[in-house]
C-alpha cells in the first residue's frame, strides 16, 4: 500500500531547502485565511494578468470567451478524454468555450516555437519540460495563480517548480508529471532464476547479460531522439555515476570528469557485453512499448503507460508483468520523469478565462478525477496529489508513485534556462551514450559532448 | 503541331477602348501580364526571403523580441558545429548518389516503357504511383517497412533468405543509405516520365538513318538518345537537384536525425537548430548556406549540358 | 506514326522465333517487371497492413505478407474516429485553388516571357527560376510571421496564398517552353485581321496550349497534395489540417504507432491524385514533352 507522506517528506529531501519549506507553510497559513474558493461563474469583471498589484482575486470565465488549449496527445487517451469532458464541462458551466487541441509530443516540440515566434496561435499552450525558460517572454507571469494553488493545495514539487519559475515569476501554472519505472516480465525473470528486479545499475548489467545468454528477452531502453524514454533514462545514469553536467549555477560545463567516464564506460561495457538490446539506436518513444507488447523485450523504463495497456487492453501479458523502481548507482539514485506545465500566452485575448479553466482543471476534485482515470499514468504536483487514491488501487502502480520525490529535470544540478532546455533538445547527453556505445571511445564522445555543452552554455549573448 | 483554323474575328471600325489599345503593345501587355506573378512572387517569396537573411545576420531568437545585429557571427559559430558539418557533407552525398541512380534507372525505365507491351498504360500509371503518393505517407509506409522490430525487409532476410537483418536506421551508413533508397524510390518515376517524353520526340528516322549507316545499338543510343535527350536532361536534373538539396521531409519523417544526430542534412538540422531550439538567426544561417551551395550545383549542371549551338 | 519498337522488329523477321522471344523477355519483360515489384511492393505492404488487426501487426512470429483474418476496422477508425474526412476536403481545397491561381499567373506569365518581346524579360524569367532556390526551411518562419500579420492562422488560405510560390515557377517554365513551340504566324495573322492582342492571346494561343495547361495543372496538383512544412506550422485546429499533417499528428500517440490506420489513410490519401493521373497520364507526357523538351 501506498506510504502515507505528508509535507514534512518533502522538505526532508535535500533538494528542498528550509527556506522553500518556511515559505510553503507560510502560504498555507496566509491562503487558510482567506476567502472561500469562489467557482467561477459568468460575468463578473474582466480582469489582467494575474500579477496586477493589491489583494489577489481569483479569475472569472468571461461568458462567450473562447479560448484554445495545445497539448500533446497522452500516451493514455482516456485521460485525455477525460480532460476535454472537463473543459465541456466548464464551457458549459461558464457559457463559454474551451477546446484542447492535442498534437504528438513531437509536433509540440514543432508549433510551439512557431506559434511564439510568430506572436499567435493557442491560448494555453503544454510546456514540456523547461520550455517556460526558453519561451519566458511570451508566457504572462502566473505567479498569483501559482500562489493561489499552492495555498490550496500545498507544496510543488522541485521539478514543476524549477521549470516554471523563471527568475522570481512563474511562467506557468504547474500541471503534471508522468513518472518513468521499469516494466518488467516477471516469467522471465523467473525463468533466469533472478528473484527480483535489480536495484543497481550494475546488477541491471549482469540481470540482463543472464536473460541475454538464456535466450530470454532482452531488457531494452532507446538510444535514439526519444523525448521521453532516452532522456528519463540517461540522464539519470550519468547522475548515479556521479556526472553533472553544469555547475548549479549553469556557468560552467563540468561533463569532463572521471564520474562521466565511468558512467559512459557502464554504457559501453553494458551495451557490448548484450545486456541490453542493441538494436535501439534509432528508437524512439512509441519502439519500446511496440517491443514489449510483441513480447519481445523483458523489461523497459516508460512511463505507465505500457502497464496500463497491457491491464485494460491488450490483457496478453498482463499477468506476468510487473513494475519497479529506478536503480541506482554508486552515488546516488535519480529519476527523471516526463513534465508537463500549462502557460498562458500574451497574445491571448482572453486571459483570465484561461486562468480560470487551468484553475478549475487544478481543483482537487477534478483533477483526482483525471488522475484516476489515466489510472496511475499521471502524478500529481502539488502535495495534495502525493497520495490520491489511485495510488491505492492497484499495487503494481507502487513504484510510479515512489519515484515521483527523486525527480530531477534535464541538466541538473543547472538551473533550468535556455541553455539547458537547449542542450535537452538537442539529446547532446543521450547521443553522448549513443556514441560511446558504437564507438566504444569513452574519451572521445566525452570530450565532443563537451564541446557541444560549452557552445550552449557559454555563448556570448 | 496542327495548325487550327483561325476564328473568323470581324475588323471591328468602331474605336476600341482605351485599355486595350494601351496593351496592344507588347511592353504594356507584358508587364501587366507578369503583375499577378509578380505579386505573388513579392509578397510571399521575395519578402520572406530578404527577411530570412536578416535574421541570418542576427541574435535572433524564439520569444525573445529584442535582436540586434551580428553580422556573420551565426556563420562563424556554425564553422565549428560538428553537427553542421556533417549535415553539410551528407546533404552533398544525399544529393549526388540519389541524383546518378535515379538518372540511371530512370533513364533505363524510360528506355522500357517505350517499347510495346502488353499491359503499356497501365504500367506507365503504376510505375507512377512512388511519385504521386503525398511523400510523408511513403516515407512513414518505409519507415514501417524498415521499423526495428517489425520490419519486413528483415523478415524477408531471415527466413526465406537465412540472412541476417539489419538494423536500418540504427547505425549511420545504413540509415543514411536508406534515406537514399527512399529517395530513390520516390524520384524515379518522375525521371522516367520525363525522359519517356523525351524519347517520344526523337524522330524515328534518325535511328534507321543510323542503322543503316553501320551502327549498332550502344552507338545509336550514345549519338542519337543522348543528345536529343538533353532538353529533358537539364531540366529534370536540375529540379531534382534543387528539390533533393531542400528536402525537408524525408529525413524528419524517416529518422529525424538519428542515431545521434548523424543522419541531419542541412534542412532538418537547421529546423532543429531553429525551431525547438530556437536560434531562429542561426537555423537562418545554416538555411542560408544551402543557396550558393545550391547556385553552384545549379550553374554545374547547365555548364555541362548546354546545348552547343 | 509508326514507334521505334514497331520499326524496329521488322528487319529482325529472319531470326528464329524462339530466340526473340528469350530476347524480348530477357531484354524487356523481366526488367519491367522487376521495376514493378520495386515500385508496388510498399504499396501492397501499405495494403496488406490497413487490412490487418493489430495483433497480427505485432505478432512476430507470423509470416508479414500475408493476412489471416483480414479486418476493415482500421479503415472504419479512419473515418468515424478521426477527422480523416475533412483532412481530405482541406487537403482538396487547398490542392484546387492553388493550383487554379498558379496556372493562372503562369499562364499569364509564361505568355508575356513566351512570346512578348520587352526590356526586362529575360531577367524575370531568370529571377522566377532563381526564387527555386530559396529553400523552405529559411523562408517558414518569416512566413508564419508574415500569416500572423494578415491573420491568417489556421485558415486553408494561409496554405492557399503561399503554396504558389513554388507552383508558379515551375508551370511558368513549362508554359514557357509550350508557347514557344506554337509558331508566331498564328497571332500575327489574328492581328492583320484586326483582332487586338489580348483576344488574339486569349482565343486562338491559349486555347492551343492545352496539353501544357494540363501538365502543368497535374504537376502543380501533385505538389500541392505533398505539401508538408507549411501545413504543420500554419495549420493548428484538428478540421483545418491536412492529410500529410493530420495522419502524421493524430495517428502516431507517441506511445504508439497506429500502422493499421496509418496504412489505409496513406492509401486513401493518394486515390485523388492518383485517379486524376489514371486518367490524363497521356495528357501529362504530352505536355512534358513539348513544354520541357523545346523549353
Amino acid at each position: 500500500m501506498a506510504e502515507i507522506r505528508d509535507i514534512t517528506d518533502y522538505a526532508a529531501k535535500d533538494a528542498w531547502s528550509r527556506r522553500k519549506f518556511l515559505q510553503a507553510t507560510g502560504l498555507v497559513a496566509a491562503s487558510l485565511a482567506a476567502g472561500p474558493i469562489i467557482e467561477a461563474c459568468g460575468g463578473g469583471t474582466s480582469g489582467g494578468t494575474s500579477n496586477t498589484g493589491g489583494p489577489y482575486k481569483v479569475p472569472k470565465a468571461r461568458a462567450g470567451a473562447k479560448v484554445q488549449l495545445l497539448q500533446w496527445n497522452s500516451f493514455v487517451k482516456a485521460a485525455d478524454d477525460e480532460f476535454k469532458r472537463q473543459a465541456a464541462e466548464f464551457s458549459q458551466a461558464n457559457s463559454c468555450t474551451v477546446t484542447i487541441q492535442t498534437v504528438s509530443g513531437d509536433d509540440l516540440i514543432a508549433k510551439t516555437p512557431a506559434a511564439v515566434e510568430a506572436g499567435s496561435g493557442p491560448d494555453i499552450i503544454q510546456m514540456e519540460y523547461g520550455w517556460p525558460h526558453l519561451y519566458e517572454q511570451a508566457c504572462i507571469d502566473v505567479t498569483a495563480d501559482v500562489n493561489y494553488l499552492k495555498g490550496k493545495l500545498g507544496a510543488i514539487h522541485q521539478v514543476n517548480d524549477a521549470f516554471c519559475k523563471v527568475g522570481d515569476a512563474y511562467r506557468a501554472i504547474p500541471y503534471t508529471q508522468v513518472p518513468n519505472a521499469w516494466s518488467y516480465r516477471t516469467d522471465m525473470w523467473q525463468q533466469a532464476g533472478l528473484s527480483k528486479f535489480p536495484t543497481t545499475w550494475d546488477e541491471l548489467a549482469s540481470n540482463g547479460k543472464q536473460l541475454s545468454d538464456k535466450k530470454l528477452g532482452q531488457i531494452a531502453v532507446s538510444l535514439g531522439h526519444a523525448y521521453g524514454d532516452a532522456i528519463t533514462m540517461w540522464y539519470p545514469v550519468l547522475w548515479d555515476f556521479g556526472g553533472r553536467e553544469a555547475t548549479a549555477d549553469g556557468k560552467t560545463v563540468t561533463i569532463n570528469s572521471k564520474e562521466t567516464l565511468a558512467a559512459v564506460n557502464w554504457a559501453i561495457n553494458t551495451w557490448n557485453s548484450n545486456s541490453i538490446a542493441q538494436n535501439t539506436l534509432s528508437w524512439l518513444d512509441p519502439d519500446n512499448n511496440q517491443a514489449y507488447h510483441s513480447g519481445l523485450i523483458s523489461a523497459t523504463l516508460n512511463g505507465a503507460s505500457i502497464y496500463l495497456k497491457e491491464k485494460n487492453i491488450n490483457k496478453k501479458y498482463i499477468d506476468v508483468t510487473d513494475n519497479a523502481a529506478q536503480p541506482g548507482g554508486p552515488k546516488g539514485l535519480s529519476t527523471l520523469n516526463l513534465i508537463f506545465n500549462h502557460a498562458v500566452m500574451k497574445w491571448s485575448q482572453e486571459q483570465e478565462t484561461a486562468r480560470a479553466f487551468l484553475l478549475y482543471a487544478m481543483e482537487h476534485d477534478n483533477y483526482s478525477k483525471w488522475m484516476s482515470v489515466a489510472g496511475g499514468y499521471d502524478a500529481g504536483p502539488y502535495a495534495a496529489f502525493t497520495n490520491d487514491p489511485v495510488w491505492g488501487t492497484d499495487p503494481k502502480l507502487k513504484p510510479f508513485h515512489d519515484v515521483v520525490p527523486n525527480g530531477k529535470w534535464p541538466a541538473w544540478p543547472a538551473v533550468p534556462s535556455k541553455a539547458t532546455a537547449q542542450s535537452q533538445v538537442q539529446f547532446i547527453i543521450v547521443d553522448m551514450f549513443a556514441k560511446a556505445v558504437t564507438s566504444k571511445d569513452a574519451k572521445g564522445s566525452i570530450a565532443d559532448a563537451e564541446q557541444k555543452l560549452k557552445r550552449i552554455y557559454e555563448k556570448p549573448s | 503541331m496542327s495548325t487550327a483554323t483561325l476564328p473568323k474575328i470581324a475588323a471591328e471600325p468602331k474605336r476600341r477602348p482605351l485599355h486595350v489599345r494601351l496593351l496592344n503593345r507588347e511592353a504594356p501587355l507584358g508587364y501587366t501580364l507578369l503583375v499577378p506573378t509578380m505579386l505573388m512572387l513579392l509578397v510571399f517569396l521575395a519578402f520572406p526571403f530578404l527577411w530570412g537573411i536578416w535574421l541570418s545576420v542576427t541574435d535572433a531568437q524564439i520569444g525573445v523580441d529584442e535582436t540586434k545585429f551580428i553580422g556573420g557571427a551565426n556563420f562563424l559559430y556554425e564553422r565549428g558545429d560538428t553537427v553542421f558539418i556533417q549535415s553539410f557533407w551528407n546533404t552533398i552525398n544525399y544529393t549526388l548518389v540519389t541524383t546518378v541512380f535515379k538518372l540511371v534507372l530512370g533513364l533505363s525505365m524510360a528506355l522500357l516503357l517505350n517499347q510495346v507491351f502488353p499491359f503499356q498504360r497501365f504500367v506507365r500509371a503504376a510505375l507512377l504511383l512512388p511519385w504521386i503518393i503525398p511523400s510523408v505517407l511513403s516515407t512513414l509506409a518505409w519507415r514501417w517497412m524498415f521499423d526495428p522490430t517489425f520490419s519486413v525487409l528483415n523478415w524477408v532476410l531471415v527466413h526465406p533468405l537465412h540472412s541476417v537483418g539489419v538494423n536500418w536506421l540504427g547505425t549511420t551508413n545504413t540509415a543514411l543509405a536508406s534515406l537514399m533508397v527512399v529517395n530513390i524510390w520516390r524520384g524515379v518515376p518522375f525521371y522516367g516520365i520525363s525522359f519517356l517524353a523525351g524519347l517520344q520526340v526523337i524522330p524515328v528516322d534518325l535511328y534507321e538513318a543510323a542503322r543503316v549507316d553501320g551502327a549498332n545499338r550502344w552507338q545509336q543510343f550514345r549519338e542519337i538518345t543522348l543528345p536529343l535527350l538533353r532538353p529533358v536532361l537539364m531540366v529534370v536534373l536540375m529540379l531534382s537537384t534543387i528539390l533533393t538539396f531542400a528536402d525537408f521531409q524525408l529525413p524528419y519523417v524517416l529518422t529525424k536525425g538519428a542515431p545521434y544526430n548523424s543522419t541531419n542534412v542541412l534542412s532538418t538540422w537547421a529546423f532543429n537548430i531553429g525551431v525547438p531550439g530556437g536560434d531562429i538567426g542561426i537555423g537562418a544561417a545554416i538555411s542560408l548556406v544551402l543557396f550558393p551551395i545550391l547556385a553552384i550545383a545549379i550553374a554545374g549542371v547547365l555548364i555541362s549540358l548546354r546545348s552547343k549551338d | 506514326m509508326a514507334t521505334l519498337a514497331q520499326r524496329r522488329r521488322a528487319p529482325k523477321s529472319e531470326r528464329p522465333f524462339t530466340e526473340r522471344a528469350a530476347g524480348r523477355w530477357l531484354r524487356i519483360y523481366v526488367p519491367i517487371l522487376l521495376f514493378i515489384l520495386i515500385t508496388l511492393f510498399p504499396f501492397y505492404w501499405m495494403a496488406i497492413t490497413s487490412i490487418k488487426s493489430d495483433q497480427e501487426l505485432l505478432d512476430h512470429d507470423q509470416n508479414p505478407m500475408f493476412v489471416i483474418v483480414p479486418t476493415l476496422y482500421h479503415y472504419h477508425y479512419l473515418f468515424f474516429e478521426t477527422h480523416f474526412l475533412q483532412w481530405l476536403t482541406n487537403t482538396t481545397i487547398v490542392a484546387i485553388v492553388s493550383t487554379a491561381i498558379s496556372l493562372f499567373c503562369s499562364l499569364l506569365s509564361g505568355y508575356a516571357l513566351a512570346r512578348l518581346r520587352f526590356r526586362g524579360a529575360n531577367s524575370i524569367g531568370w529571377g522566377i527560376f532563381v526564387t527555386y532556390l530559396v529553400p523552405p526551411t529559411l523562408l517558414f518562419l518569416p512566413l508564419a510571421l508574415l500569416i500572423r500579420t494578415f491573420h491568417l492562422f489556421n485558415n486553408l488560405f494561409a496554405l492557399i496564398l503561399t503554396y504558389p510560390t513554388f507552383l508558379i515557377p515551375f508551370c511558368t517554365w513549362l508554359l514557357i517552353g509550350y508557347f514557344k513551340s506554337i509558331p508566331r504566324e498564328l497571332e500575327e495573322s489574328a492581328l492583320v485581321d484586326g483582332a487586338d492582342r489580348i483576344q488574339a492571346m486569349v482565343r486562338i494561343v491559349m486555347p492551343l496550349a492545352l496539353p501544357g495547361i494540363l501538365s502543368a495543372g497535374m504537376f502543380a496538383f501533385t505538389l500541392s497534395w505533398n505539401e508538408f512544412l507549411y501545413a504543420l506550422i500554419f495549420m493548428g485546429d484538428t478540421q483545418s489540417k491536412t492529410i500529410p499533417v493530420g495522419v502524421v499528428q493524430e495517428l502516431i500517440r507517441g506511445d504508439d504507432f497506429f500502422w493499421g490506420q496509418l496504412m489505409a489513410a496513406a492509401l486513401l490519401g493518394s486515390i485523388p491524385v492518383a485517379l486524376l493521373y489514371s486518367f490524363f497520364v497521356e495528357y501529362f507526357v504530352a505536355g512534358m514533352t513539348a513544354g520541357a523538351v523545346k523549353g
